[in-house]
């Protein structure tokens, strides 16, 4: 990424062609919208980045097809040369020359053609170096095919451009389609214009726009096209006095027969710039965060390192990105279309002024004028910095250069400083819009992911407080661990060749999160088609399963111009959560799965499922989607983006609690409602208040033992010496499950009987742990430490009262089974009891010798609405070898 | 030039790359379809894949790969430029022709670059100037004067409407006279030529009415405009103001004016109930429904009676005129645009007195009347219209045509409809004129019915041109019959309810989701225990949005 410096941003809006009325596509699924598709296509072009190019950063849909394009921009161009009227020095025409062909060997590399090159669009930075501007034009549009403007300016158009004429071919007949211009038919424009440069002045101005175009044709049969052109401007006499090399270089790009034609790459290594190619360093592309390149290979330190400091100016936002400029722009109150609108570029008509006359039933109009404010106004329109500057101009120094040691205080002590950690306070939605916060946040994830992987840990634990949107797509693929080389890993996978499963894949694509425009573009569904099926064909023990294309959908969409990147983020998501969810039979997987979710829901929440099992709404009706998509089926993608921020943060037990969460916030019509009412209600599932489920999740979480959600067909812990790094900076909430297993852990038992125990199990590590036998505060975290360090709780031992005289675990209560419940269900009272019923909310463990008896007990007062009962994996054998067994004395 | 784009375009061709294993010569062939569309490292990696090709090869395969594609991909360029400039060189393709085709998309496409001046817009600068003066202190001065002529021209109906109504009764006096003396003094012949002369009468007083009505019309609407125009410039330029004194100074009140008629059913209780509901699966956009029993032309007619209240309306509809957030109304039509009854009839009495003072382009009002209505503005559609109508037999020119079209072809089909713009109804700026047959009646419409498709284009026009609320007759009808039972309501009610959502959920895609607002009208007529039923069936078809609670809890 360069940084902005001196150059501005700037914006020029158009429309796409309308679509006409109710046409539909070959899959029977209504066209893409012009203005949609080249959205999609001008993703790319935010890739290509060089210093010769304007870069684009950013298009917007707006009203009725309208775009608008954001790119960096300089306010002076040619144009301004050539206004002077004067002929430009021949040293200055050969480097401008050799500037221009330097950008558009570039952007051939990356298959693209200028076509609308024009001395307007030559932009000259405050070096006097060239720039080109609106270089994407004409990929973006489909070669001009979804706009009804034509590309490029009468007289720059080379010959061959104007005799293949204006074709607007249709999405129906791809075949027919003509190639579109080469990089050739930029060297004649290129030519055109220094041969202005050279005269000093404009050509074909006396000629109207045909005649311009005839003309140009006919330039086929003269022998010299630079005389034919001189003598018709009168200017042979300037022509005649330039030196040969420049002559030379006239003939070269004026050459009328495209084959005769050098293309820039050839023109570049001509010997007429053999004095001027010296001056120039050829262009390397910087090492992008996860390539298999050394990042630091050409970094050098300067002898002295007071160099590095000489040069500072105390302009630090131009050391930013214009990505991140542009952003922050946004944030301070940037608007597009009214900086548009206020330099007259964008002038609607009031719409009822545009109203047709009348409508024939297949929806044709009549009497609807052509608006003239939708022709097209290339003029670039500067945006102005001021107002962000101002906001930010009393930021310091240190926030843009943060210290990333491992202490706690890395918070810029800037005198804003104050403000910012009062900012962190704030809900996470202002936080995402507020411009000091966010560039504080930006800059220092920025600097975080440059030193990715070894600032890991830090990159966890600023993670933990927010994540910058704009820093999202590389955050996460820190957060799930992604390293290596994913290009060439990815590269080397055949997604092309036909698999069984493109069917599929190509009928869930047009369906999946297409109210997103970036999504919904054929250049997002050609990516989604990519990346679903290098998955699929990478992962031979797996299958492709309705539900992997919203799983794909947040990475794709976070980076879209990396879909090694998305490909190697969802490889890394997939194990950790949905651990063999992708099995060609996952059956057992999910019944485990919804087992446990539906215990997490009687641990949390007694009463809601009582009624739900009454009712009989498994969670098999509902929740499948829900977690085979991990939510993705059923949030949009913002949504998405702040539920996974913190699932992310969790292990692959996290999910049931935001499954809790999300039925919590539906409780009160669940429980007021009957099966099919629930039914009706989770086919179109209302709105839910996204940030109140992810606090209620950690919270529930919080809550949850971690051996609660055991399961066996969950992935096995991986070797502890490969996480160990990662894991001491993971306990966002409390421990992952992933913890060795030993004689005190879990043991896995079959499904039935898993799923006819109401309640979870936990085990006897978890336990000790909890009545503080041995190790203290699991269940502490960073936001709860005041609340309340450690979850009270009670261990109900229902055996009989000799075999709890000889030995029970200390603090717990006695009730036996036989005699704790009247022949109503109700508890018998008595002192223990009256005991339980005190401890109702509170964690409550129950241990006894039958697994059987247990679980009934559990159920019981699951019935009677105590939350947060659970059953102690294995009875009190389990205890015993431990030794923590106490007979009772007269005090303990 | 076809031909040769074919020729040249899905063209395979093979890259051949040898290499050496050990003293082995290989040889790898690939045919490749130009031009290539697929990622060269994607191919490569492929190939190294398919092959097993061993991995010492990788980067010299890669080069030469690229190469490959990329000499071969400049070679077709060069060879389809190439033609293409032979097919002009050898007349294939007319010069002039291409030449012009250019100028024109130039010309017409873009106003930069072809450096043609803009031409002056009547119709934009006056909603500019208008939008402006209603935004100012002048609007209520304006709207008086919108109300002064609009009561003016009701006075001069109401005249006309005496006048008429004294002839016709003289008339039929005289008449009874005559058939008095039918036999005694007078024969047949006298009795005819009587009626004759009495029917020709009334022709020519209506016709002077008619066009007295046009006169002052249109010289209200000119003054009006150059009122506005002047105010406008006196706004601009406050030292020379005439205008402006007069807004300072408090202008007289509403001219009273005469009720003519009080309807009845205003004082029938109007029921309403508002929804706000949710669509769309993942992404939710929250839209407005509105269930109402009222008459749509509830919606046009000023309610003179509550005057304070026609202020506010008024003004309220002036502002959003030229915005973009407009109100539109769905009212039925039949066929015959030049008959006018029904609710044609009143709706038309009601454009007539609130004139429209605006000129719109193409003139689609009814400010005249339904028959004057320019439907069908150019042979084009006279054309289709005919063909429509499968009358394609006439003879004669196209001019000939157009004639016969104004005379002929003032049918319109059900699911076609013309718009109305209007600046002075109380509550709306455009009224879709949906065309529906006696078919609406039956019980068994479907959703691919004219109506309903008419519906969805209405929606679309909605869309496209920023009407953010809309009313729309529920059952179809504007006035209930005897064989409109519970049943055939209810039916009715949930096919246009589920049909509006499904076009709805298409809007979304064609705007982004804007919020609108719908409102679904069922007739006066209907009872207060068929309203409720309706309103409850709307919930069960829209999601209808979950109450937002507020506890102290959270």
């Amino acid at each position: 990424m360069f940084p902005l410096k001196d150059v501005e941003m700037g914006a020029f809006t158009f429309f796409a062609s309308a679509l006409p009325h109710d046409v539909c596509g070959s899959n029977g699924l209504p066209l893409t919208p012009n203005s949609i598709k080249i959205l999609g296509r001008f993703q790319i072009l935010k890739t290509i980045i060089h210093p010769r190019l304007c870069q684009y950063v950013d298009i917007s849909r707006g009203k009725h097809e309208r775009l608008v394009v954001v790119a960096e921009h300089c306010e002076q161009s040619l144009e301004d040369l050539l206004r002077e009227r004067k002929p430009v020095s021949y040293s200055k025409v050969l480097c401008i020359a050799f500037e221009v062909l330097q950008g558009l060997q570039y952007m051939n590399k990356h298959g693209i053609v200028h076509r609308a090159l024009s001395p307007h669009n030559i932009l000259l930075d405050r070096k006097g170096h060239v720039k080109l501007a609106k270089f994407g034009l004409y990929h973006m549009t489909a070669h001009g095919d979804d706009v009804d403007f034509p590309i490029g300016y009468p007289s720059y158009l080379a010959p061959e451009v104007i005799a293949q004429g204006i074709s607007k071919t249709t999405d129906h007949v791809p075949n027919e389609k003509p190639l579109p211009s080469g990089p050739k038919s930029d060297v004649w424009s290129l030519g055109i214009i220094l041969f202005e440069l050279c005269v000093g002045r404009k050509l074909f101005q006396s000629l109207d726009v045909s005649e311009r175009l005839k003309f140009l044709l006919t330039l086929d049969c003269v022998d010299d096209t630079i005389i034919v052109l001189a003598e018709e401007h009168g200017c042979l006499d300037i022509i005649k006095e330039l030196p040969e090399n420049v002559i030379d270089l006239l003939k070269k790009c004026l050459t009328f027969h495209p084959s005769k034609r050098p293309t820039p790459d050839e023109l570049m290594q001509d010997k007429v710039f053999s004095e001027v190619s010296p001056l120039y360093t050829p262009f390397t592309k910087p090492v992008s965060l996860f390539s298999s390149s050394l990042r630091c290979a050409d970094l050098t330190l300067p002898e002295d390192i007071s160099q590095l400091c000489k040069d500072v100016n105390s302009d630090y936002l131009a050391e930013r990105s214009i990505e991140e400029v542009y952003y922050l722009w946004c944030l301070a109150g940037g608007d597009l279309e009214k900086e548009l609108i206020n330099k007259e570029i964008i002038r609607s008509k009031p719409p009822i002024c545009t109203l047709p006359n009348f409508l024939f039933e297949d929806g044709e109009s009549f009497g609807q004028g052509r608006d003239r404010s939708s022709l097209l106004d290339d003029t670039t329109v500067t945006l102005s910095l001021c107002q962000l500057r101002n906001r930010l101009k009393d930021v310091g120094g240190e926030a843009f250069y943060p210290l990333l040691e491992d202490d706690q205080s890395n918070l810029p002590h800037s005198n804003s400083s104050n403000e910012l950690s009062a900012a962190a306070t704030l809900p996470l939605i202002i936080r995402e819009r507020d411009t000091e916060y966010q560039l504080n946040r930006i800059v220092l994830f920025d600097r975080l992911l440059k030193a990715y992987p070894y600032k890991k840990n830090q990159i966890w634990k600023e993670a933990r407080v927010d994540i910058p949107p704009l820093m999202r797509g590389l955050t996460w693929a820190a957060l799930l661990g992604v390293e290596g080389a994913i290009h060439a890993k990815y590269d080397a996978i055949d997604k092309d060749t036909p698999i069984p499963t493109d069917r599929q894949i190509e009928v869930d694509i047009p369906r999946c999160h297409q109210y997103d425009e970036l999504l919904s573009s054929p250049e997002g569904h050609a990516k989604f088609r990519r990346v679903l099926k290098a998955w699929v064909v990478s992962h031979p023990d797996l299958v492709y399963w309705q539900g992997l294309d919203s799983l794909c959908a947040p990475f794709l969409y976070l980076n879209f111009n990396n879909e090694a990147l998305a490909y190697a983020c969802m490889s890394a998501f997939i194990p950790k959560y949905l651990y063999n969810f992708f099995l060609k039979d996952n059956s057992h997987v999910i019944q485990e799965y919804l087992t446990v979710f539906s215990q997490m829901i009687a641990f949390h929440d007694p009463e809601l499922s009582n009624h739900l099992n009454e009712i009989g709404f498994i969670p098999d009706l509902y929740a499948i989607p829900w977690f085979l998509t991990m939510f993705t089926h059923v949030f949009p993608l913002h949504k998405i983006f702040h539920l996974w921020d913190t699932l992310l943060l969790g292990n692959s037990s996290f999910p049931f609690c935001i499954g809790v969460a999300i039925l919590q916030q539906l409780r009160d019509r669940l429980l007021a409602n009957g099966f099919n009412e629930c039914i009706l209600l989770f086919s179109d599932l209302p709105e839910i208040d996204i940030e109140r489920c992810v606090r209620e999740s950690i919270n529930l979480f919080c809550w949850t033992p971690k051996s609660a959600t055991y399961r066996q067909h969950a992935q096995l812990p991986k070797p502890t010496s490969d996480n160990s790094g990662v894991r001491s900076s993971t306990p966002y909430f409390s421990e992952c499950p992933d913890t060795p297993k030993t004689d005190l852990s879990r043991e896995s038992i079959p499904l039935n009987d898993l799923k006819s125990e109401v309640s979870p199990r936990i085990s006897a590590e978890d336990l000790i742990d909890l009545c503080e036998l041995t190790v203290t505060g699991h269940f502490k975290t960073p936001t709860k430490k005041t609340k309340s360090s450690k979850p009270k709780l009670l261990v109900v031992d229902i055996r009989n009262s000799e075999d709890f005289i000889r030995g029970h675990i200390s603090g717990s209560i006695n009730i036996p089974f036989s005699t704790a419940f009247t022949a109503e269900g109700e508890l018998t009272q008595g002192p223990h009891t009256a005991m339980l019923q005190s401890f109702k909310g509170k964690v409550i463990v129950i241990v006894g010798n039958s697994a059987k008896y247990t679980a009934e007990f559990a159920a019981h007062l699951v019935k009677m609405k105590y939350p947060r009962v659970c059953i102690l994996d294995g009875g009190i054998n389990k205890i015993k070898p431990t030794g923590l067994l106490t007979v009772p004395s007269p005090q303990i | 030039m076809k031909k040769n784009r074919e020729r040249f375009c899905s063209r395979e061709r093979e890259f051949v790359y040898k290499f050496k294993i050990g003293s082995q010569c290989l040889e790898l062939r690939v045919p490749l379809k130009f031009p290539v569309q697929e990622n060269v490292s994607y191919l490569h990696g492929r190939l190294m894949l398919l092959h097993s090709l061993p991995c010492f090869i990788e980067k010299d395969l890669k080069e030469a790969l690229s190469q490959f594609i990329e000499g071969e991909s400049l070679r077709d360029y060069d060879r389809e430029a190439e033609a293409s400039l032979e097919a002009v060189k050898s007349g294939e393709v007319d010069l002039h022709h291409l030449a012009s085709t250019w100028a024109k998309a130039y010309a017409e496409e873009d106003h930069i670059r072809a450096c043609k001046p803009e031409e002056p817009s009547w119709d934009e600068d006056f909603a500019d100037v208008y939008h402006d003066l209603i935004h100012s202190p002048a609007s209520e001065t304006l709207l008086n004067l919108e109300h002064n002529y609009f009561v003016s021209i009701s006075e001069l109906i109401g005249e006309r409407d005496v006048e008429l109504k004294k002839l016709r009764e003289r008339q039929g006096i005289e008449m009874e006279k005559v058939m008095q003396e039918l036999g005694k003094s007078l024969t047949d012949q006298d009795v005819n030529s009587l009626a004759a002369q009495h029917f020709e009468s009334q022709q020519d007083l209506e016709n002077k009415w008619s066009n007295e009505l046009k006169q002052s019309t249109a010289i209200q609407k000119q003054e009006y405009q150059e009122w506005v125009i002047k105010l406008h410039q006196d706004l601009k330029n406050p030292n020379n103001s005439s205008l402006s004194e007069e807004i300072k100074v408090q202008p007289s009140q509403f001219r009273e004016s005469v009720e003519p008629n009080g309807r009845i059913y205003e004082e029938q209780r109007k029921l309403e109930e508002s929804f706000t509901i949710h669509l769309g699966a993942q992404l939710k956009t929250m839209h407005n429904l509105r269930l109402l029993r009222a008459d749509m032309l509830d919606f046009c007619k000023h309610k003179r009676n509550h005057r304070s209240g026609v202020k506010l309306h008024r003004l309220q509809t002036a502002l959003s005129l030229y915005s973009t957030s407009l109100c539109g109304l769905v009212l039925l039509v039949d066929n015959r645009i030049n008959s006018y009854s029904g609710i044609k009839r009143v709706f038309n009495s009601q454009g007539k007195e609130g004139l429209l003072f605006h000129e719109f382009r193409a003139s689609g009002l009814l400010s005249e009347s339904v028959k004057q209505v320019d439907l069908y503005p150019d042979t084009q559609v006279k054309n289709r219209v005919l063909a429509n109508l499968n009358s394609g037999n006439r003879n004669g020119g196209s001019e000939d045509k157009s004639k016969n079209a104004d005379r002929n072809y003032l049918n319109i089909l059900p699911g076609e409809f013309y718009i109305t713009r209007h600046s002075n109804l109380s509550e709306i700026h455009v009224a879709f004129h949906l065309c529906v047959d006696d078919n609406v009646k039956s019980g068994n419409i479907t959703a691919r019915d004219p109506a309903i498709m008419g519906l969805r284009n209405i929606l679309k026009v909605c869309c496209t041109h920023d009407i953010t609320t809309i009313s729309i007759p529920l059952l179809l009808v504007h006035d209930m019959s005897e064989e409109m039972t519970i049943p055939w309501c209810l039916k009715r009610a949930e096919l246009v309810f589920k049909c509006v959502k499904g076009f709805m959920m298409e809007m979304a895609s064609w705007d982004g989701g804007i919020s609108r607002t719908v409102q679904f009208l069922v007739p006066q007529s209907i009872s207060e225990e068929m309203f409720y039923q309706l309103s409850n069936m709307l919930p069960q078809i829209f999601r209808v949005s979950s109450t937002l609670t507020l506890t102290s809890k959270h």
